[in-house]
């Protein structure tokens, strides 16, 4: 495999574990978010600032990142139980412009330069690089995409889809949006966290314009496109958008238009995902899928 | 009144300038049935509402076994062991019907942060489950998703999950209204049976006969107040009643 | 104090380019719930048209008139094709499907125009004011009376006619609005052509106003408008351009005048999370 491929799926690879935290938030519970890039970006900044100014390791770093990453999960959580949808959409937008502020204006965040020289991930001794780099990304994916399957057979994750189909029906049977709600934002802001911190190890270099809006318009496009709700649409979806650039990079200066005319298409036609309800690749694949229960 | 299971006392609550319940008052025994009805527009729904925890009351007092509830939030209300069902059905429509009720079983099993590490798939809750939709008859149907339901069964389902919660008090909000005779029957039944069991009823209903059939007394409301209130035979007689619903276009629906 | 008089004056063109930028995104957010963030590219659209038209023909009346008709037709466009189909999904349908028709629109402008920023020397038909030693551009002037003349005929059409009517209804409830024997579809597809016509309005002015188009120039706008529909209230149109020129005078009195050291451009969102704070649903939403 060659450089240039190990770099475009280690790419795929992170942003797939950020969408995964996003499927939690608005494809299990059913609250929208157009704001995660802001905590891939405190994911990021954290780790940076952790190894570059306090000396910690990634790993020793990743408990307190993910700690951060959950208590700002937390805050943005706050407003969506007294918010109504359309309310939540704009401030989760709102929440990314401020946070974008924040890292390019607070001098502790670098300002305009950013954080530079963060050091490379070890293990046992060795940095990490290229294809190594990318079996760590494949084994925190599998994790992350493990873990929540799990939490879908765990009580938390039915309160949570009990919400997102009917948030009085389920109040009404003892499920608490508060706690259900609040829950899935910090688990999803935690992956986001994860992803951030293998971001920051990896560029070894972040900045503010790294955490834009649009960005967060990408993962929610990767969600959708995958699947909102489902095990693997998230990776599915990382893994389209994530090539597609790449894919059009001859198109050169129509790159970007090609990459929008196709998002319009498949939002426009196929809103349920690759893997969503009523898909065409489901329709195809549900002999294969569906296995009899005893 | 201090042997009640439900109490309600000068329940009021107001929208902007509509006093949509203003100022009633009923007491509710364990094991009885009691019928709330009134013409469209009474406050009923909205009464279920104040109950349930849906609404915050402006005025007035919700007592149920002991415990003062108005101002409670849903889930609080449920986990005290009153279940409801809604008069617009809301199911969880891309869950299966099993996985619909085992959401209501929740309701009082996963304290703390136990969600999280607890199953709901577990073969004995999967039971209990199975056990509720044989009683409303929908076992054959466990697998189907919840959205494809034609309203009679969903009517049921609804029905099932308010039983999985509602260990003390059933509301049940106008389950009878789009349902075949058959079905009619089966589900008056259903309710002798919980009755039976030792739950108590509070129901809204339009079918003025199942109303009068199935309960020991009637509450009847109107412009958000409290008309009468007494034994079926002697609400049938009321002639204030009898004008609430023929006077308001309502004589279909009329005793 | 005529430093802050000039700024004063300039903040409240600001707010009146925002409220004519808001207004077209309030109405259609009104009677059909969804976020038009594509409307930001329409609007860059009508900027890059009334440039067009205006060094082919030296008439500004005619790149006003070409670039409403023009953008009237692109909103309605984009209505039908793609909003209209999508509204049965969770309203994240419809957004996303808005912010790849804006990059596309914005793409489109940026390959057919080329990405330098193109000037707008127009000379707008108004005399420039001297006021106490203070200046008043013929552009300023024409942005306060652009916003004054199209605020004054909204406010007539929604008052004072049947299609007025027909739309606040649909804005309230769809489904009622249908009972009623109003074809809400008519209505919204009506609702965007006035909006996209502002739109179209807003950008030239903002092209003349500033002497610049350039793709992106929607960008910025785009979000900033979100967060004072959510200030003034969602649905409503006079909360958002009330907060639209309250955004205007603050970014420049705070930012322009007084030099508080705070983003420019973050303080719409910042309002707006102070304004929810408070009261929920903006401020003059109703509950």
């Amino acid at each position: 495999m060659s450089g240039y491929v190990i770099t475009i799926l280690t790419q795929i690879a992170i942003q797939a574990i950020v969408v995964c935290g996003l499927n939690v938030i608005v494809g299990y519970a059913g609250q929208i978010s157009l704001g995660h890039a802001a905590f891939f970006g405190i994911g990021a900044y954290s780790a940076a600032l952790l190894s570059t100014q306090a000396g910690f390791s990634f790993w020793t770093a990743l408990p307190l990142v993910l700690a951060i990453c959950a208590l700002c999960g937390l805050l943005l959580g706050l407003p969506s139980l007294r918010l109504k949808h359309d309310f939540l959409a704009i401030t989760t937008i709102g929440i990314n412009f401020i946070v974008q502020a924040l890292f390019l204006y607070v001098p502790f965040f670098g300002g305009a330069m950013g954080i530079s020289n963060i050091p490379r991930i070890r293990f046992l001794g060795e940095p990490l690089r290229g294809a190594h780099f990318l079996y760590l990304a494949l084994a925190c994916l599998a994790l992350v995409t493990f873990g929540c399957w799990l939490f879908t057979r765990m009580f938390a994750g039915l309160a949570c889809f009990a919400l997102r189909e009917d948030e009085t029906a389920a109040s009404s049977l003892g499920i608490s949006p508060v706690r259900f709600k609040l829950l899935a934002f910090m688990l999803g802001t935690m992956c986001a966290g994860l992803g951030g911190s293998l971001y920051a190890h990896y560029m070894r270099f972040v900045s503010a314009d790294d955490f834009s809006f649009p960005l967060s318009v990408s993962f929610l496009a990767m969600l959708v496109l995958g699947g909102m709700g489902s095990l693997l649409g998230p990776l599915a979806g990382a893994l389209v958008l994530g090539a597609l650039p790449e894919l059009f990079r001859p198109l050169a200066e129509f790159r970007i238009l090609f990459y929008a005319l196709v998002l319009l298409l498949m939002i426009r036609f196929q809103p349920g995902g690759f893997f969503g309800q009523g898909s065409v690749l489901r329709r195809r694949l549900a002999p294969l899928l569906t296995r009899r229960r005893p | 009144m201090s042997g009640a299971l439900l109490e309600v006392r000068d329940l009021a609550i107001h929208f902007g300038g509509l006093r949509a319940v203003d100022g009633v008052s009923f007491a509710l025994e364990r094991g009885a049935i009691l019928g709330l009805l009134g013409p469209n527009g009474a406050g009923k729904t909205v009464t279920f509402n104040l109950i349930s925890g849906v609404y915050k009351p402006s005025a007035g007092q919700v007592w149920f076994d002991g415990r003062r509830i108005d101002g409670l939030p849903p889930q609080a209300v449920a986990a005290l062991g009153l279940g409801r069902t809604f008069q617009i059905v809301r199911p969880f429509p891309t869950l299966t019907v099993l996985d619909n009720v085992l959401a209501a079983l929740g309701v009082d099993r996963y304290p703390g942060c136990s969600s999280l590490w607890r199953s709901w798939r577990s073969p004995r809750e999967r039971a209990r489950a199975m056990a509720l939709l044989e009683r409303v008859d929908l076992a054959e149907l466990a697998r189907r998703q919840a959205g494809l339901l034609p309203l009679g069964h969903l009517r049921r389902l609804e029905l099932a999950r308010a039983l999985a919660v509602g260990r003390k008090l059933l509301l049940l909000d106008e389950s009878f209204s789009g349902l075949r005779p058959e079905e009619i029957h089966k589900l008056e039944q259903l309710i002798r049976d919980i009755r039976a069991g030792g739950l108590t009823v509070l129901l809204i209903e339009h079918n003025m006969r199942v109303a009068m059939g199935l309960s020991d007394r009637i509450v009847v409301m109107d412009r958000g107040r409290k008309l009468a209130e007494g034994p079926p035979e002697a609400i049938q007689r009321d002639e204030r009643v009898i004008e609430a619903y023929l006077g308001r276009g309502g004589a279909a629906d009329a005793p | 104090m005529k430093l802050f008089i000039e700024q004063l004056l300039n903040g409240l063109a600001t707010g009146s380019i925002y409220a004519i930028i808001t207004l077209g995104l309030a109405l259609v957010y009104g009677v059909m719930r969804i976020l038009h963030v594509a409307h930001a590219a329409v609007f860059t659209v009508g900027a890059y048209l009334g440039v067009a038209v205006f060094h082919a023909t030296g008439s500004l009346a005619l790149a006003f008139l070409a670039s409403m008709a023009a953008c009237a037709l692109l909103g309605v466009l984009i209505e039908r094709a793609v909003y209209f189909p999508l509204l049965r999904f969770p309203p994240y349908v419809p957004l996303i499907a808005s912010i790849a028709v804006m990059l596309t629109l914005e793409e489109l402008c940026r390959l057919l125009a080329g990405p330098q920023i193109l000037t707008f020397e127009a000379r707008l038909p108004l005399p420039s004011l001297d006021l106490g030693g203070v200046h008043l551009s013929s552009t300023l002037l024409a942005v306060y009376l652009f916003t004054a003349v199209i605020l004054a005929l909204l406010w007539y059409l929604s008052n004072r006619t049947e299609f007025g009517l027909a739309m606040r209804a649909t804005s309230q409830d769809m489904a009622i609005a249908s009972a009623q024997g109003i074809d809400s579809h008519r209505v919204i597809s009506l609702t965007f052509v006035i909006g996209s016509a502002i739109a179209a309005v807003g950008g030239i002015l903002v092209g003349i106003y500033y002497n610049q188009v350039y793709p992106t120039m929607g960008a910025v706008p785009a979000y900033k408008t979100l967060a004072l529909i959510v200030v003034g209230g969602m649905g409503s149109v006079s909360g958002a351009v009330i907060a639209a020129l309250l955004l205007g005078l603050a970014e420049t009195l705070l930012i322009g005048y007084l030099n508080v050291p705070f983003p420019r451009d973050a303080l719409a969102f910042v309002a707006m999370i102070a304004v929810l704070v408070w009261r929920s649903e903006g401020l003059l939403g109703s509950r």
